[in-house]
């Protein structure tokens, strides 16, 4: 009995489920409206989107809502050397917080430097095993996976693989012990087909070729199915705004919740995403 | 290999970032976009362009900046300049160079002297030509920058190397891990990096069919991405534009190639 899983019933995890947080507020109402509440605690959520689609911003965003007038801390997995801590402040800055706002905010917010999956399966091990522990940890961010998993790309073996699953296992763990919210960020392809729809007489007419073009989120079919809650980011392309910012259009692809296919609209300016 | 991380808190990476200058490019108006007063330490920064747009006269400008010396608010430093493609032209880093040496010694009231030979011993030069050479380069770098006073490495360009001999699935995952190395070590060391990328066609995609090469995945990896364009008209303006940044917003700023170097527009 000692090793197996615990036999509870449905009041058990009703009474669980009614004491327990169940979202990490996002500071930005449109986008708590799209995900029922916020990022959901004890869950992988994925950020999606192209290269330059604010995927980065939006995640410095979430680190500074989730720190400011609470308690929480967050932990910022960068890797890639994205993470500023000059751009968090100067976006502090110019809301309008104080100094001694701005100091009490960098200071909730810790970042780690990971180069390699190997890394990042440590930090979460230490993570778990408690050896390395951050006070009232809300939520880690992951700035971003694919740039670690696409350094196992055109291996032989599956290396790659085995340690996306290791990862998501620890983090899975780590969500409902330690009651956080993981945010992944996760990139965009695109590939483009060609299709030739007059096939048959082509003599007099010229042919017409469609491009037509698919979009592929990465980290392969594994990790498809992993997060709980997605969110896509997609650049539109508008007037230039005030402020040289730009819109985005946020859409929940997946959510625990029973609202699929919603969508909200972002700013991002030097006042950070709103 | 044993796994070594350190956990930071934003306020100690904020005294780093803000601890050392920026290398500018001469050009304030570009300084301006990139939102730091120049290409910053740590991060890595991609010049996009088709050819003759002077991706390579940027870097060799930059070789010359990171010269600048401490009384000015520069870095006094070295450069590495990768060539992998034979860009370099020497003479030509020898008019910047002597350019933005003359210039620094004006403001400093110093007596003017346009000999550079004690300068050119700062810029360390490879010719890393071909995948093989290239890689074991890669390879070799923690070694090359422990003993030097580096600041900046310069990769003309990044694309070459990997035109042909491997297959797109093993291009991206070698990039990857050289880059993910490459920026540990420039985290670390607090070294800019600056890689220049040809552009390649793209039919049927819905943002414009010539973009960056080196696809989609790469577009995600560097910090920031500046696309350089040259005029069609003769008395139109270079322009540079910012696609990405992690500080700053999307913008454009003009630019001038004079004998000098890289200028503001008048």
């Amino acid at each position: 009995m000692k090793y197996s899983a615990p036999l509870v019933d449905g009041l058990f995890l009703l009474s669980k489920s009614q004491t327990k947080k169940r979202f990490i507020n996002t500071g930005i109402e449109s986008l708590n409206a799209v995900l029922g509440g916020g990022i959901p605690v004890g869950y992988i959520t994925e950020l999606c989107g192209l290269a330059g689609s604010g995927k980065t911003q939006l995640g410095f965003q979430l680190a500074i809502n989730c720190v400011r007038e609470t308690e929480n801390t967050i932990l910022f997995v960068d890797t890639k050397g994205d993470f500023d801590a000059v751009r968090i402040q100067k976006i502090l800055d110019n809301i309008g917080s104080s100094h001694q706002e701005m100091a009490r905010a960098l200071l909730k917010i810790e970042i780690v430097q990971i180069w390699t999956m190997e890394e990042l399966i440590e930090l979460f091990k230490k993570l778990k095993n408690k050896s390395v522990s951050i006070e009232n940890l809300a939520m880690i961010i992951i700035d971003s996976l694919p740039c670690l998993m696409f350094q196992h790309f055109g291996d032989d073996n599956k290396i790659g693989l085995t340690y996306l699953n290791i990862f998501v296992n620890y983090c899975r763990s780590l969500c409902k012990n330690h009651e956080i919210g993981v945010l992944c960020i996760n990139i965009q392809t695109r590939w483009v087909e060609q299709d030739i729809t007059d096939y048959i007489d082509d003599k007099d007419q010229t042919r017409d070729i469609t491009y037509v073009e698919k979009q592929n989120r990465c980290l392969g079919k594994y990790w498809q199915h992993i997060p709980a809650v997605i969110i896509f980011i997609d650049k539109l392309k508008l007037d230039k705004m005030r402020n040289n910012g730009f819109c985005v259009k946020a859409t929940v692809l997946r959510s625990n919740e029973i609202i699929l296919e919603q969508h909200c609209i972002l700013t991002v300016d030097s006042l950070g995403v709103r | 290999m044993s796994p070594e991380f350190k956990i930071f808190n934003a306020t100690e990476l904020w005294q780093k970032e803000t601890s050392l200058p920026s290398i500018p490019t001469f050009c304030q108006k570009v300084d301006n976009i990139l939102g730091s007063d120049g290409v910053p330490l740590g991060s890595l920064t991609e010049l996009l362009g088709l050819p003759g747009t002077g991706k390579t006269q940027m870097c060799l400008q930059l070789c010359a900046s990171v010269q600048i010396p401490k009384a000015l608010g520069g870095l006094n430093s070295e450069a590495l300049f990768i060539d992998t493609n034979t860009n370099f032209v020497l003479d030509r880093f020898r008019e910047i160079l002597s350019a933005s040496l003359l210039k620094c010694q004006k403001l400093l009231n110093l007596p003017l002297n346009a000999n550079n030979e004690e300068a050119l011993k700062k810029l360390h030069y490879v010719n890393a030509f071909g995948l093989e050479k290239f890689c074991a380069l890669m390879h070799q770098l923690p070694k090359l920058v422990e003993e030097k006073n580096i600041r900046l490495i310069v990769i003309d360009s990044i694309a070459f190397p990997f035109k042909e001999g491997i297959s797109t699935k093993q291009r991206t995952g070698l990039l990857f891990r050289q880059m993910a190395e490459l920026q540990r070590l420039a985290v670390d060391k607090q070294i800019a990096v600056v890689l220049t990328n040809e552009m390649s066609t793209r039919l049927g995609l819905s943002s414009g069919t010539v973009v960056g090469s080196l696809g989609d995945a790469w577009a995600h990896r560097c910090n920031i991405r500046l696309l350089l364009s040259a005029p069609d008209d003769p008395c139109g303006d270079r322009l540079a534009l910012l696609l990405k940044s992690n500080i700053a917003p999307e913008a454009v700023a003009p630019f001038k190639i004079t004998k000098d170097g890289i200028r503001d527009v008048n």
